[in-house]
């Protein structure tokens, strides 16, 4: 027979624990301030940083390395759009709660170094006053082609426009994404390498047991012109027998 | 005109404008700073005093929190939705600050600077305090649905029919609870209510008075719309309730409303159980009694912070049942155990000790074992829940 109201009683003492706990044990305290200030001398304030050409925010200085804002979208080494990763298959589209994706296919497909031509997005924006930062794009994206930055000086005088970001605002070089999510960044390489390595193995495994059916295509060619150089010097009418006997041999192989 | 008496009752008035406002702006920093803790954070403590031109700022813990949340509030834009009713959406706020702000003057705040004569402007010391106290926090229900019907949005409906739903059932073991203290001081005048417990006379410290703080205490954190009891604003479940559609001054003034009634129900608390102004020290400084009034005040906001970090929200039908199926039978048990206390302790003046312990020992079980049970009966009819579309 448990205590009535025993459980509220608990909990409350759990929450003092850690109300008092936090002013003692800094181990507590699940936010660190300015834990990415490695140098005392540098600002704290984001906005006092000096702003690079084509990126807010100087890498890695204001924010953590865990720190995911809104989603941008990745290219290879090379020009932006000749090495884009996105497909415009619209997975992403489709799965957005909020809907704040918008694409649009193009009509030709684009040749890329390392893989067949491919549709690319004409149209990729991202309405950020729409978007609830919930990674979702990036969990359902097969190509590893959306991930989030962490850029969050966004805010512009323009609440429509300004905030609709375009294809050209989301196109982010595979070595920013290093710079600001280098865990994240190597995990997700060494995995597309993964992948590739697999489906190269696969690959070439396929092929062998192509050229292997291939042989036996050809051993079972002979068999059967054998087979039916035999059975036409016998008078044959019965069919089945022909058709089930080279079966047979290929199980046997 | 009497200009003696409209003296005399700004003198009353006056402070208390002052001092509740000031309680609320530090109020809402103690809560998120003390929230923030209990989640293992730090909470709000950058704003201070800007200090630029002498190289930094004075952050003082994030004292200057509130202001920089007032300001915030006056200047931002004031959005009325095209199809509201513009002019119940302009009084819902008002009328919920009010009733919260008229009863504050009903409270048995002696302050030092009025002299016995001008404490009778008491005015505001009606015979009849406790009813008319919570005769006017009923109107808060009104203003609240008020606002949810005036914002036409289906979130601030849900939230106004909800909190109607919430504070009348609630009403009745609050007010059920408070009867006890009436019976036994016998007056409804909270100035004699709190001179019936000096010397540490107060009502928590006996069995039902004790039995009926719990209660009150817990029905009046719904009647405040304070967490776990806060369904109609609920963020997670419908937006923010009632409050969906306000913003700017308004939401202010409804936050504002919120935070004085919580001052209010909790000095009615103090009142009725606590002793009032009753502490160490008042029989050489009386003037001390107002501390005393206020620093009990703060221990029950203390603890409804306390409890705001600690439980979750309830549900719709878990909320409505443990008033009407558990706090209300308690509650006229409890009128019940104090009449026979009463009886016994006042008709047995030889060895009122061995009476005291037998009533003690008595009623806490008679009323632990109620609880128990009626907790057993409700929770028997509780079913794992199933779903008819979702999984």
């Amino acid at each position: 027979m448990s205590l009535l109201g025993a459980g509220i009683l608990k909990g409350m003492a759990v929450t003092l624990k850690n109300f008092i706990g936090s002013y003692f044990d800094k181990e507590r305290l699940n936010t660190l301030e300015y834990i990415w200030q490695t140098d005392k001398s540098l600002p704290k304030r984001a906005g006092d940083y000096p702003k690079e050409e084509g990126e807010q925010l100087r890498p890695t200085t204001t924010v953590t390395n865990y720190s995911r804002n809104f989603p941008m979208l990745l290219h290879d080494d090379g020009e932006p759009m000749d090495t884009i990763r996105c497909v415009a298959c619209q997975i992403c589209e489709r799965e957005c709660p909020p809907q704040c994706i918008y694409i649009e296919k193009s009509g030709d497909k684009k040749e890329r170094p390392g893989s067949k031509p491919q549709f690319y997005p004409a149209t990729f924006d991202i309405d950020v006053s729409v978007c609830m930062s919930c990674q979702i794009c990036v969990e359902v994206c097969p190509f590893d082609a959306i991930v989030m930055n962490s850029q969050f000086e966004l805010s512009t005088p323009d609440r429509f426009n300004g905030l609709l970001l375009k294809r050209g605002d989301l196109l982010k070089s595979n070595q920013y994404y290093h710079k600001i999510h280098p865990e994240e960044a190597a995990s997700r390489d060494k995995r597309i390498a993964d992948d590739k390595a697999a489906k190269e193995a696969k690959k070439k495994a396929a092929e062998a047991a192509k050229e292997a059916k291939k042989k036996a295509a050809e051993a079972k060619a002979k068999s059967e012109a054998e087979a039916n150089s035999k059975e036409e010097s016998k008078d044959t009418s019965d069919t089945s027998q022909v058709f089930t006997q080279p079966n047979k041999e290929e199980g046997t192989e | 005109m009497n200009w003696e008496l409209m003296k005399d009752i700004l003198l009353v008035t006056v402070p208390l404008l002052v001092i509740f406002p000031t309680m609320f702006a530090l109020t809402t920093w103690v809560e998120r700073k003390a929230l923030a803790r209990i989640q293992n954070r730090i909470g709000p403590n950058k704003v201070g005093v800007p200090m630029s031109r002498y190289g930094g700022k004075l952050s003082l813990f994030g004292l200057g929190q509130p202001a920089a949340d007032g300001i915030k509030m006056l200047f931002k834009e004031n959005i009325v939705p095209a199809k509201a009713d513009r002019l119940f959406h302009l009084l819902a706020p008002i009328l919920s600050l009010i009733p919260a702000m008229l009863v504050l003057c009903f409270l048995p705040l002696n302050f030092p600077w009025l002299t016995d004569e001008q404490n009778s402007v008491k005015a505001f010391m009606l015979d009849g305090a406790v009813i008319f106290f919570f005769a006017i926090t009923g109107l808060n229900t009104l203003a609240v649905f008020m606002a949810g019907w005036a914002s036409r949005n289906k979130y601030s409906l849900l939230g106004g029919m909800r909190a109607i739903a919430q504070m009348v059932s609630y009403e009745i073991p609050l007010v059920l609870s408070a009867v006890v203290v009436v019976m036994t001081a016998g007056s409804l005048n909270a100035g004699e209510i709190a001179k019936s417990q000096d010397g540490w006379n107060w009502f928590v410290f006996t069995p039902w008075g004790l039995a009926a703080f719990v209660i009150f205490f817990i029905a009046s954190l719904a009647e405040t719309n304070r967490s776990p009891f806060d369904l109609p604003e609920a963020e997670s479940e419908i937006v923010a309730g009632y409050f969906t559609e306000y913003s700017g001054f308004k939401f202010a003034l409804f936050f504002l409303g919120e935070y004085i009634a919580m001052f209010a129900i909790s000095g009615l608390a103090v009142t009725l159980f606590m002793g009032a102004g009753d502490g160490p020290g008042v029989e050489t400084y009386p003037s001390l009694k107002v501390i005393w009034f206020l620093a009990k005040i703060c221990f029950l906001i203390g603890i409804m912070i306390w409890l705001r970090g600690t439980l979750p929200r309830l549900r719709v039908d878990q909320l409505m049942g443990f008033a009407w199926k558990f706090l209300m039978p308690l509650s006229i048990l409890n009128i019940f155990i104090t009449g026979f206390a009463w009886h016994a302790q006042n008709n047995n003046e030889e060895s009122s000790f061995t009476i005291k312990a037998i009533i003690w020992i008595a009623s806490l079980l008679i009323l632990y074992l109620t609880a128990k049970g009626l907790d057993k009966i409700n929770r028997s009819k509780i079913k794992p829940r199933t779903y008819q579309y979702g999984e």
